[in-house]
């Protein structure tokens, strides 16, 4: 049963002159108002055998840009009769074969759609593949925490939303009687009993007929538990594939992908099946709908989505094999006369289009302090000293920011910036069983590749493919403590291609299609590098005879026990004939891959934006959909086709006007999350803070160099930035949460007590500010007043002058302190580099 | 070619250690609340679960046993082992005769001799025993003091997890998800602190600048309203509601006389310090009781070094000479105390490391490692002393009687604490983690001999 649309807002006023009027006329006329367009989705459809049904969608655009579904208040027709009828709205029911046209109507206006019916004598059996494996899926039978569970639930195992069809036709099938776990003295029953197809365990189960701890799943008498006992009673029939009566599902679609709707609006969704011999099946009512968050919009069995409240939120839909997402925007009243805004590249044009669909207005262009402040520290990990703040708001130039962004990304402070934030990435470190030389090697390695910007594709395959004395990023794997095959690969998987393949170690992953199998194929790939003898572990990076020989390029799957050899996801095996030198096929193979330039650009942007396309930034899978897709697409072509130009791609992100809008929200946009219309407040990595407070205090910090790696003061002029984690111990950068460079950074650091407590006791927050020569002293020494000494903190910290409001309560504080006044400009430097707009970029 | 051991490595210090602060449960209070009970003075703490009324128990003391202790000569003493089983005050329970000390405090402590495990290797162990779980690619689980601490909450200003002094030196980073809280928030990750036996031992950060006034940190603190109001306006984020709930935290922490008194060793008497030994372990174990005495949910006293109870050579001697002495006199001291000062009805003890040691002895003297069968003390906080659970074979090999699960042990210590045991939380992966969690991840369940 569909719900019908509700009256919204929007016809309100109408339906006060509508009262006259019968109720489907009063209905057509409101939906008439500002009406511009239709259109049918889809826009054609072929039914096949008998009494097949197809779902239409009627959507109107509307004067305000909307789009709402019409669906209940339209009359639909069909040209020919006798093709068949419409049982609910919009939805045709075949009668013979032959061609004809829907027509949907809705006062004069029109919209049609062409039908197919073929084979419409032809009964349809129904089927294990894809019937049985729909309505288990539907109902959640085969989900992650019931039977589709790594172990299954209550001695009965279905692999997860029916990926593994032949196998779990065997667990449901095959011959054997099962005892009702739950109920000690049951007798025993078999899963499917073809001569009495309701006493099956199948059945008996999620009738809840005998004690099921899953509870009630199929209602008796519902068309799903019909069409259960009739394929029991058929024989179990699994689908013949040979005789194309059921045909392989290719592709399955959802209409529309992306809805805005008003709260309390609704929306039908329609699901189709594309089928291997061409043609398309309605499965609307055989999927399952889950929205991702209710409070925003909610969804039916049967797919209609209910606008809740303002936000964005996404509707899973999965059938066997399958999940896919429709995006739902939930709106305010649409805005009248929404803006244009001039897009500066596509990241805008992207980005802006997506608004305008949800009815979000971008904040205002940053100007030009903010803009300063966040585009140093983004590209360059610094603070515009203050004699440059003051410079680059007196320039007159139109282009004078595209011209510091050339001054930056062409300056040394980027090459130490994002020489430091790849070192994290590719996880530059000293380890226990280590020396320093291969830790410096490799920070080198990545120094000089950020310093040449070399294509970030060659950067990946010398990292994967290292091999030899000459390579100097083989240290990474001399370095790394991760040493075994199995830990080495999804590492890199997550951190090149964006995937988090680690739950499929151990079993098939639980929410994509990957099996053990793919995950120890690619593992295999690192098998020589390690060799365990006398159960002592040996690890050999430097191919100095027993490694990367044929012999070990295998690792044993532990749930199978078979030997496994190098394999790619696909399944394609690497020929015997370069197991000599496997891992340069596997860095080809990822770096030519599509995920490649698609979890490059969106770490990336996530770097620029405070958010990436799809977050968190290595978690792509089919259930965590990105909120840009389309833009996500352009990126990665954009960054392919310049080479895997780093610089080019940082310049694109940070050139858009959307990099550049204000982080001061709107009152439209200020609880946008996902939509990139205000800029976003991060926090400093712990080295470019303690870096920062440097610049503001005017004393460097002092960096010792461990007992381990020689021991000693760092060299003078020695940042944060320039550190390694293990080779210079900072209790500060440990407390601000630095990155270990054990592990890849997940997130961004998050508050701590440590935190706090250094912040009140600490040295950095205390004996720096006051250090003879600093920037404090040194003003005071030239005995200027309060306010410029108060100014002067400001721009070097905040990058602006303060307010006249916190300039008059300063500096009014600062007055009644006289008697003690340099323990309270102290405080005020205090204050300032510990306020939130300084540990953060916004 | 470089060759590492598999396991036991002697391995430097790497780096300075570093302490991780671990913080209280302040999730969860907006900003208007904070706002309030600032000017109100006081901050309240986000309310932990529901507890049972009828729980004793308010914190736990866990002696960590760095490397794994030979059950056999120790708590299971077989005709294996180089030791005697001597009497203890509880009728029918003996343990070896190098814990003299312990003997006589045995009706308050219980033994399990069925304990069973499944990691053969330290970190991998240390991990399955202090989170119940085995070590996954996919997901850290948090550790048994962060959800005790999350379950039970923070009280008296006191960080409610600590760690005394860094456990497996050197090599902490191998070892650290097992202290951590993972997925449940690094408010609930261990404080780990430095070594008390150390004369300039103090915890980092907790002293203020000696010339700091009052009336200074108060001008300090005003002026940091006045600047960071202009960009709150624009902006508040969860994470900074957070940190003003950290740094009011870390305020009161070096305001209160009580907290700072609470790590300060100093305050007691050279005869206490020498009844816990003059040590690491000692030390450590002292330390813990005043932490435990002020406030915090649980403690660790880890002041064995590095695989210290790793004996694969010469297993006899080093525990009659070393280990076991060690053990002998700070346990003892400890449950002294804590019957003596009224704390063993509100303080769990629990004494154990990450597994057992092999039944037999190998070439050079030693015993290796041994997760199939193997033992621990663990009582007060209301957890019935002088009992045996389980029972091994006559070698001390397998699980004879009632196999008991780290699970099982949880759920004991969360029963004794009055915390909800078949409580589960749900991972960012969407996988439902049992805070017991037994045998073959199902639900572990309360020894029912001891509580």
């Amino acid at each position: 049963m569909r719900m019908k649309a509700l009256g919204s807002g929007f016809f309100a006023g109408y339906l006060v002159m509508a009262g006259g009027l019968s109720a489907h006329a009063a209905q057509e006329a409101k939906a008439l108002l500002g009406l511009v367009s239709l259109r049918l989705l889809p826009d054609s459809a072929t039914l096949w055998g008998a009494r097949a049904s197809q779902q239409f969608v009627l959507l109107g655009k509307y004067a305000d840009g909307l789009e709402r579904d019409l669906t209940s208040s339209a009359s639909f027709s069909v040209s020919d009769p006798k093709r068949g009828t419409i049982r609910n709205p919009g939805q045709f029911v075949s009668e013979t074969s032959g061609l004809a046209v829907l027509t949907a109507k809705v006062g004069n206006r029109v919209a049609k759609a062409a039908l197919r019916v073929e084979d419409a004598d032809k009964l349809r059996q129904t089927t294990f593949v894809p019937d049985v494996q729909r309505i288990l899926t539907k109902r959640s039978c085969n989900d992650a925490t019931c039977h589709g569970g790594v172990k299954g639930r209550g001695g009965f195992k279905l692999s997860l939303h029916g990926i593994y069809p032949k196998d779990d036709y065997k667990a449901i099938v095959a011959g054997g009687t099962f005892r009702v776990l739950t109920v000690e003295d049951h007798p025993k029953s078999p899963r499917v009993d073809p001569q009495h197809p309701e006493k099956s365990l199948l059945m008996k189960k999620p009738a809840l007929e005998v004690a099921h701890e899953g509870g009630m799943r199929l209602e008796p008498g519902s068309p799903d538990y019909q069409a259960l006992v009739q394929w029991i009673r058929s024989g179990t029939p699994f689908g013949d594939e040979a005789e194309m009566r059921v045909p392989a599902v290719e592709r399955v679609e959802v209409l529309p992908r992306e809805i805005v709707l008003q709260g309390g609006a609704q929306q039908q969704l329609v699901v189709t099946a594309h089928l291997s011999n061409g043609r398309q099946e309605d499965i609307t009512e055989q999927v399952q709908y889950v929205t991702n968050n209710a409070s925003v919009a909610d969804v039916s069995e049967t797919g209609v989505v209910q606008a809740k409240k303002k936000g964005e939120t996404n509707i899973l839909i999965r059938t066997p094999g399958y999940t896919l997402s429709a995006d739902v925007g939930v709106v305010d009243k649409p805005i009248d006369e929404y803006p244009a805004i001039a897009a500066r590249n596509y990241i805008d044009r992207h980005v802006f289009a997506k608004l305008r669909t949800f009815q979000i207005l971008p904040s205002e262009l940053s100007g030009d302090q903010e803009f300063l402040r966040r585009v140093c520290l983004d590209l360059t990990g610094t603070l515009p000293p203050p004699e440059r703040v003051r410079e680059f708001v007196a320039d007159k130039n139109s282009q004078k920011r595209d011209r510091l962004i050339e001054t930056l990304l062409d300056s040394a402070e980027y090459v130490d910036y994002w020489s430091f934030r790849f070192g994290d990435l590719l996880r530059a470190t000293y380890v226990t069983s280590n020396n320093t030389k291969s830790t410096r090697a490799y920070q080198n390695w990545i120094t000089n590749s950020i310093a040449t910007n070399k294509p970030y594709d060659q950067i990946a395959r010398e990292r994967i493919g290292a091999q030899g004395y000459s390579a100097p990023a083989r240290n990474f794997y001399y370095i790394s403590e991760l040493t075994t095959p199995d830990v080495l690969m999804p590492e890199l998987i997550r951190l090149f291609m964006g995937r988090r393949i680690e739950c499929s170690q151990c079993h098939n992953h639980p929410f994509e299609a990957w099996s053990q199998n793919q995950y120890w194929g690619l593992a295999a790939f690192f098998a020589g590098y390690t060799e365990v003898r006398d159960s002592t572990l040996i690890i050999d990076v430097l191919g100095g005879g027993h490694v990367d020989q044929p012999k070990d390029v295998m690792v044993v799957n532990p749930r199978s026990k078979q030997k496994v050899v190098p394999a790619f996801l696909d399944g394609t095996q690497l020929p015997p004939s370069e197991w000599m030198d496997p891992r340069r096929h596997l860095a080809n193979w990822v770096t030519s891959h599509p995920y490649f330039a698609e979890a490059t650009v969106n770490r990336l942007l996530s770097f620029f934006f405070g958010r990436g396309i799809v977050e968190p930034v290595d978690d792509f899978r089919s259930t965590n959909p990105p909120t840009h897709p389309e833009l996500l697409r352009a990126l990665a072509k954009d960054f392919r086709d310049s080479g895997f130009n780093l610089k080019h791609l940082m310049r694109t992100m940070v050139q858009s006007r959307t990099y550049q809008l204000s982080a001061t929200p709107n009152e439209n946009n200020k609880d946008d999350r996902m939509g990139y219309s205000h800029g976003r407040a991060r926090p400093l990595e712990a080295a470019v803070l303690l870096d920062a407070i440097t610049s503001v205090t005017g004393v460097p910090e002092k960096f010792e160099i461990h007992p381990i790696a020689g021991g000693g003061d760092a060299p003078v002029g020695t940042r944060a930035m320039h550190t390694i984690t293990d080779i210079c111990p900072s209790q500060f950068m440990d407390d601000f949460g630095r990155s270990t460079r054990r592990a890849l950074p997940s997130g961004s650091p998050q508050p701590s007590l440590a935190e706090a407590l250094h912040m009140m006791s600490g040295p950095v927050f205390n004996a720096k500010i006051t250090r003879e020569g600093g920037r404090l002293s040194a003003l005071l020494k030239k005995n200027v007043s309060d306010e410029e000494i108060l100014n002067e903190f400001f721009v070097a910290a905040l990058t602006r002058l303060p307010t006249s409001e916190e300039k008059t309560e300063l500096l009014q504080l600062l007055g009644q302190r006289s008697q003690r006044r340099e323990e309270t400009l102290a405080g005020l430097v205090w204050a300032i580099v510990n306020s939130r707009e300084f540990a953060y970029n916004h | 070619m470089k060759t590492i051991c598999g396991h036991c490595r002697g391995i430097p210090q790497t780096r300075r250690d570093f302490l991780r602060v671990g913080a209280l449960s302040f999730l969860g209070i907006n900003l208007s609340d904070f706002l309030r009970h600032r000017s109100a003075g006081t901050l309240a703490l986000a309310g932990p679960a529901a507890v049972r009324s009828e729980a004793k128990a308010q914190s736990v003391i866990l002696i960590w046993l760095e490397g794994g202790i030979s059950h056999l000569d120790s708590w299971d003493v077989k005709a294996n082992s180089g030791f005697r089983p001597v009497a203890t005050n509880a009728n029918g329970v003996q343990v070896s005769e190098v814990f003299p000390g312990i003997a006589k405090h045995m009706d308050s402590l219980s033994i399990i001799r069925s304990m069973k495990s499944d990691e053969r290797n330290h970190p991998q162990g240390t991990i399955q025993t202090l989170t119940g779980h085995r070590p996954n690619p996919a997901l850290k689980f948090p550790s048994f003091g962060s959800i005790v601490s999350k379950e039970r909450g923070a009280r008296n200003n006191m960080p409610p997890f600590v760690v005394v002094p860094t456990p497996t030196e050197g090599d902490f980073f191998n070892y650290q998800e097992a202290y951590q809280a993972s997925f449940i928030g690094s408010e609930y990750d261990a404080m780990v602190l430095p070594d008390p036996s150390q004369p300039n031992f103090q915890l980092p950060n907790l002293n203020l600048p000696k010339t700091l006034s009052v009336d200074a940190i108060h001008d300090r603190r005003t002026m940091l309203g006045i600047v960071d109001r202009h960009f709150r306006q624009k902006e508040n984020l969860a994470e900074f509601v957070k940190m003003d709930a950290f740094q009011e935290q870390a305020l009161k922490m070096l305001l209160d006389p009580k907290v700072k008194e609470a790590f300060d060793l100093s305050r007691e008497s050279d005869k206490t310090k020498d009844r816990y030994g003059r040590h690491r372990v000692g030390q450590s174990v002292l330390l813990a009781r005043r932490l435990v005495e002020a406030g915090c949910r649980f403690v660790t006293a880890a002041g064995y070094k590095h695989g210290q109870w790793d004996t694969h050579d010469d297993n006899d001697k080093r525990l009659r000479d070393t280990l076991a002495p060690l053990l002998d006199r700070s346990l003892s001291a400890l449950m002294e105390d804590l019957k003596q000062r009224g704390l063993l009805e509100s303080t769990v003890v629990l004494v154990t490391g990450e597994f057992g040691r092999t039944p037999v002895i190998n070439p050079k003297g030693g015993r290796d490692h041994w997760p199939d069968c193997w033992s621990l003390l663990v009582g007060g906080g209301g957890i019935r002393g002088g009992c045996i659970v389980g029972a091994s074979d006559k070698d001390g090999a397998t699980v004879a009687e009632r196999p008991v699960s780290i699970g099982d042990l949880y759920a004991t210590v969360y029963k004794a604490l009055g915390i909800e045991w078949t409580k589960s939380y749900m991972s960012p992966i969407a996988r439902p983690v049992y805070i017991a969690n037994g045998f073959d991840d199902t639900l572990g369940t309360p020894l029912k001999e001891l509580i």
